[in-house]
């Protein structure tokens, strides 16, 4: 579990590889706004936004069932209440509770399948997002399988000693033994970044001009999510 | 309880990454002032470090188990403004990369756990930090889980997911179990941290707060039984306000219900404040 697959997709080169972050992250809310807004009958639509998507995916050269199956993620939560919604009869909101997570899910999928954590982090920081979040969020993703990993191997080797498996005070000294050599990897980090020039923030390689190609994509973008929202009424 | 895209009305996401958005912004500039240089790259460890421990199992009781959440042993260890960076950095990724929670429903996310929840865990700790740590501790971590479910069944419930009585219930059961578990592993994590070394944990603050404190901490509750009211029993809220029950007008009722909350909330922490200036003078 050293990297997410979303690492590799998001290194392709397709043509909606190289659109800038800003306009793809301006297009995903235009997506997710027009199918949150979209009422429940109106289930042409939310056929019409699915194949939006497997558009997208295939001008991505992205692999449209491994996309699915990590957007199904979202739907044990959203089964649970789409059941309790059939039961109160009304079937037709249940569908639409389903589909609007699901694809919501596989959107913004999409959207970190071809941009690098880099690259929407920058496009986030171009829109005013605290400067102080993003760097947060970079570390976070930069550690998170560093320190999952440590967690996995400590565990290990509490199984390794003959441990019960389980035990409260097992359990809480597991954290907080993570918690120690988190804090002194911490501390490395950050003389490790002192001696590299670091000065409070990370500087992005090349920042892309916003090209004509990215206006083209977000209009088209925008002008489907409307077409479909505007046009598609139960 | 992450809330996917989906489920919330388009009031309440809105609404509420509209309120979200500043207070994160507000909650950075307080994180960057207290922060010193070298806390940067804790702050994202520590955020790394919490999704992990997520993935160590407390066995509690024959053949459940539960896990850390969070959020009040990071507001016991990086302090308040601190750990709500970290509660939204992480809720970005979930929402984004993870699949855990939506992108429009982030600002829903981020107030129910990264700015309530961090909350009520805060004004726990402090108001009880002095007189018990470990009660302080344990009600910290069972507040801020209590009060982020309840605060996302009731928008849930006001953006008109149907549920039956039995059920709001049931969920109100599994949410008390699960904040006396989030309380317990985390008196459990914060004992075992100190034992290694006793600085990484901050104590609480000073006394002379604790009025502010204490009034806080019981608006944040008010407002937390009166959402779940409001949102359980709308009509009555309705028949008390005057209105007929005309299905347009319902946005508007949940703004003034939130507009409605916030005023009370207010006026009881500047209260607070002005009782406990008066004392300390």
């Amino acid at each position: 579990m050293h990297h997410l697959v979303i690492d590799r997709w998001s290194r392709g080169s397709s043509p909606l590889h190289r659109r800038d972050p800003r306009a793809k992250l301006a297009a995903l809310l235009v997506f997710l706004i027009a199918l949150s807004t979209t009422p429940p009958a109106a289930q042409a639509a939310f056929a019409a936004y699915a194949a939006l998507l497997v558009i997208a995916a295939n001008r991505a050269r992205l692999p449209i069932l491994g996309l699915a199956g990590r957007a199904a993620l979202v739907l044990p939560f959203s089964a649970t209440f789409a059941l309790l919604t059939w039961w109160s009869g009304d079937s037709l909101r249940a569908l639409a509770l389903a589909e609007k997570s699901f694809l919501s899910g596989m959107a913004a999928l999409l959207l970190v399948a071809t941009t690098p954590l880099t690259g929407w982090t920058a496009a986030l920081e171009s829109w005013r997002v605290p400067r102080m979040l993003i760097l947060v969020i970079q570390f976070v993703y930069r550690y998170l399988f560093v320190i999952a990993e440590q967690a996995q191997r400590m565990r290990w080797a509490a199984l390794c000693r003959g441990s019960r498996l389980g035990g409260f005070r097992l359990a809480a000294g597991l954290v907080g033994v993570l918690f120690a050599q988190s804090w002194q990897r911490a501390d490395g980090i950050y003389h490790a970044m002192l001696a590299r020039g670091f000065r409070g923030r990370f500087v992005p390689a090349a920042p892309s001009p916003f090209r004509a190609a990215d206006a083209l994509f977000l209009s088209a973008c925008l002008a489907g999510c409307v077409a479909i929202r505007m046009l598609l009424q139960a | 309880m992450h809330i996917p895209d989906g489920f919330l009305s388009t009031p309440v996401w809105a609404t509420l990454d509209v309120v979200s958005a500043p207070a994160v912004a507000w909650v950075a500039r307080r994180a960057q002032r207290d922060t010193q240089d070298h806390r940067i790259p804790l702050l994202g460890v520590m955020g790394a470090f919490v999704f992990a421990a997520q993935m160590v199992n407390f066995p509690v009781g024959p053949g459940t188990s539960g896990h850390l959440v969070g959020g009040a042993l990071l507001t016991v260890v990086l302090g308040p403004a601190a750990a709500s960076l970290v509660l939204t950095a992480i809720l970005v990724l979930q929402a984004l990369i993870f699949q855990d929670g939506g992108v429009l429903a982030l600002g829903a996310n981020v107030f129910n756990m990264a700015l309530a929840g961090v909350a009520a865990a805060y004004l726990s700790y402090r108001l009880w930090g002095q007189s018990s740590r470990s009660g302080a501790i344990f009600a910290a971590g069972a507040l801020s889980v209590m009060t982020s479910a309840c605060f996302a069944l009731g928008q849930l419930l006001i953006s008109g997911v149907p549920m039956t009585g039995g059920v709001v219930w049931a969920s109100l059961g599994l949410f008390v179990v699960s904040a006396l578990m989030e309380g317990a592993i985390t008196v459990a994590a914060v004992r075992a941290i100190e034992r290694l070394n006793p600085a990484w944990v901050s104590g609480p603050q000073p006394a002379s707060s604790r009025t502010v404190a204490g009034v806080g901490l019981a608006s944040l509750l008010l407002v937390v039984l009166g959402t779940l009211i409001a949102s359980v029993a709308p009509d009555g809220i309705q028949r008390l306000t005057g209105q007929g029950l005309d299905s347009a007008a319902w946005s508007q009722r949940t703004i003034a219900g939130v507009g409605g909350l916030a005023l009370i909330f207010a006026a009881c922490y500047l209260g607070g404040k002005l009782i406990s200036r008066r004392r300390s003078a």
